[in-house]
């Protein structure tokens, strides 16, 4: 293949990664601490895109400049979207930590329907698709064939700068302690003096955060979103913390990035029917799962008791 | 200094059947308090009472004269109880040092923190050689070790040890009573259960016989060796 096509399929893939990777380690944080799989992230997602995307037509109505509006957005929809995901954790999830797993399975499900419809039937003209403002340099580095866009730079250094955040937030600092305490023994972590409830409110801040990220980036990066972009993106996300072994943050990131190679390789392998390149990535998904029914760093079975 | 526990009248149970039935049963600020019984005589559900694992439905827990009974887990452990759980509980994916950090969770200055880790590596060395390895590669023993030192390192005032001894080598059962003795000594109450009845009795200063979630018998150490229903259920006819 041609080193520039190559390229610049490389970084189209490494940008879906960094995407994919943000909503795949909220799907793993909260079954880490909860056991339970929320299906409304995707839908936070979205809900974060139009969060900023709301901010972005106040700011810009205000006159502010925009580096400012780009600012007020990313916080808005962070902010929202932690307020969201404690909200959902102490009214849907944690009410239901005695039901069976497939109780909070449907009550998040419903919960991101209702978030979906109520954004289509309360966002003006929300059932059609809504052009993201550009806010990022519009400039580029030509390198021969190979285009390096000024924004796709700002976009992987602030995923990617996200992600490592999370990194050291969940090694290195004393939440970070008291999320992993929970997600292994949640009794043993009470006794030791770990707030329960306070810990799987915050894990949910901090995954529902990533999924706002995720969403601004997925906005900024196609200039465009849309009511249902969750629902793809929460597929995704979930099949990649599957990929890599839920419950495993390292898991889910590199799961992101796996589904991502997979999208490329086949909109590469497939150009003459480039849309079918999520059947193929879902179809080699199946098959991992078959080969690795844990996922890819799947947690021996003895080191979960 | 070490905490008195007062446990008045508790009735513990979980779905329809009650576990504990009017349960009563004191210990003493810096004694070791031992809880003796066969298994499913109850001990540990009053264990779990008292850790606040499982609320009771009648009754009173008294942490030092102040009322424990209800509160979530987290908050009778900043009251200052500290657990040494049955099964070490130790959290597999932590580092040594990171189990050790989990027990200090609700100290917040650093230097405070540090001296613990000290005094914990100077009790256990072995932990210090293997602090930055997962919990979960540990042996056995070295688990216990463990559990024992995360449950040190909150500075409780009253310390509740479940099954130290259990799926340990006589070693290692015996390493592990004189490190109960040496947590008493420096003015820790223990309120330890235990199934190895002759070296519990020998460290403990009073104890309680659990049999079917009741008090069955009560004394010191020295009593309770003596009263017939332990030596009946324990020590045999021969009286050994």
């Amino acid at each position: 293949m041609d080193p520039a096509l190559f390229a610049q399929h490389l970084l189209n893939g490494v940008m879906l990664g960094v995407i994919y990777a943000l909503v795949a380690v909220g799907f793993t944080l909260f079954f880490g601490v909860l056991d339970v799989i929320k299906f409304s992230h995707g839908d936070v997602v979205m809900l974060g895109a139009f969060t900023a995307l709301a901010t972005s037509i106040a700011a810009s109505a205000a006159g502010l400049s925009s580096p400012v509006i780009l600012a007020a957005m990313l916080l808005a929809a962070i902010v929202g979207m932690a307020l969201v995901g404690m909200l959902m954790a102490r009214y849907l999830v944690l009410p239901l930590r005695n039901a069976p797993t497939l109780n909070v399975l449907l009550v998040t499900l419903m919960a991101g329907t209702v978030i979906r419809e109520g954004v289509r039937l309360f966002y003006p003209q929300g059932s059609n698709p809504k052009p993201f403002p550009r806010l990022l340099p519009t400039g580029a580095f030509e390198f021969g064939a190979f285009t390096l866009r000024h924004d796709s730079i700002v976009l992987l250094v602030l995923g990617v700068g996200a992600i490592v955040f999370v990194h050291l937030l969940i090694v290195r600092t004393r939440l970070g302690l008291a999320i992993r305490a929970v997600a292994q023994d949640p009794e043993t972590a009470s006794a030791m003096g770990i707030p329960f409830r306070g810990t799987v409110l915050a894990t949910f801040a901090i995954g529902s955060a990533l999924a706002a990220l995720a969403g601004v980036v997925n906005g900024l990066y196609y200039s465009e979103v849309s009511f249902n972009m969750g629902l793809l993106l929460g597929a995704i996300g979930f099949s990649a913390a599957v990929i890599g072994g839920l419950g495993n943050v390292y898991g889910a990131i590199l799961g992101g990035f796996v589904f991502a190679a997979l999208q490329t390789i086949g909109a590469v392998a497939l150009p003459f029917a480039s849309a079918y390149k999520d059947v193929f990535a879902f179809g080699v998904v199946i098959l991992l799962m078959a080969w690795k029914p844990g996922g890819l760093l799947a947690e021996r079975s003895a080191e979960r008791v | 200094m070490g905490l008195s526990l007062e446990v008045k009248n508790l009735r513990v149970g979980y779905d329809r059947a009650d576990v504990l039935t009017d349960v009563s049963i004191v210990a003493r600020a810096g004694e070791i308090t031992c809880l003796l019984g066969a298994n499913g005589a109850g001990k540990s559900t009053l264990v779990r009472a008292v850790l606040g694992l499982t609320p009771p439905r009648e009754g009173e827990i008294l942490l030092d004269g102040r009322s424990i009974a209800g509160l979530p887990t987290h908050r009778i452990a900043a009251r200052g109880v500290g657990a040494i759980p049955e099964g070490r509980r130790v959290f597999p994916k932590l580092t040594v040092k990171e189990n050790l950090r989990t027990g200090a969770y609700l100290e917040r200055d650093g230097t405070v923190i540090a001296r613990r880790f000290d005094e914990v590596y100077a009790i256990f060395p072995r932990l210090l050689e293997r602090s930055n390895q997962l919990a979960g590669t540990l042996s056995g023993g070295e688990q216990a070790m463990l559990s024992i030192g995360r449950g040190l390192m909150g500075s409780p005032g009253l310390l509740v040890i479940d099954e130290p001894s259990l799926g340990l080598s006589p070693r290692f059962v015996k390493e592990n009573f004189q490190v109960i003795r040496r947590i008493q000594s420096t003015g820790i109450s223990v309120l330890l259960v235990e199934q190895n009845v002759h070296q519990t009795l020998d460290v403990a200063h009073r104890g309680y016989l659990l049999s079917g979630g009741r008090v069955v018998a009560e004394g010191t150490a020295d009593e309770l060796k003596q009263h017939p229903a332990l030596v009946a259920a324990y020590f045999g006819g021969d009286g050994h």
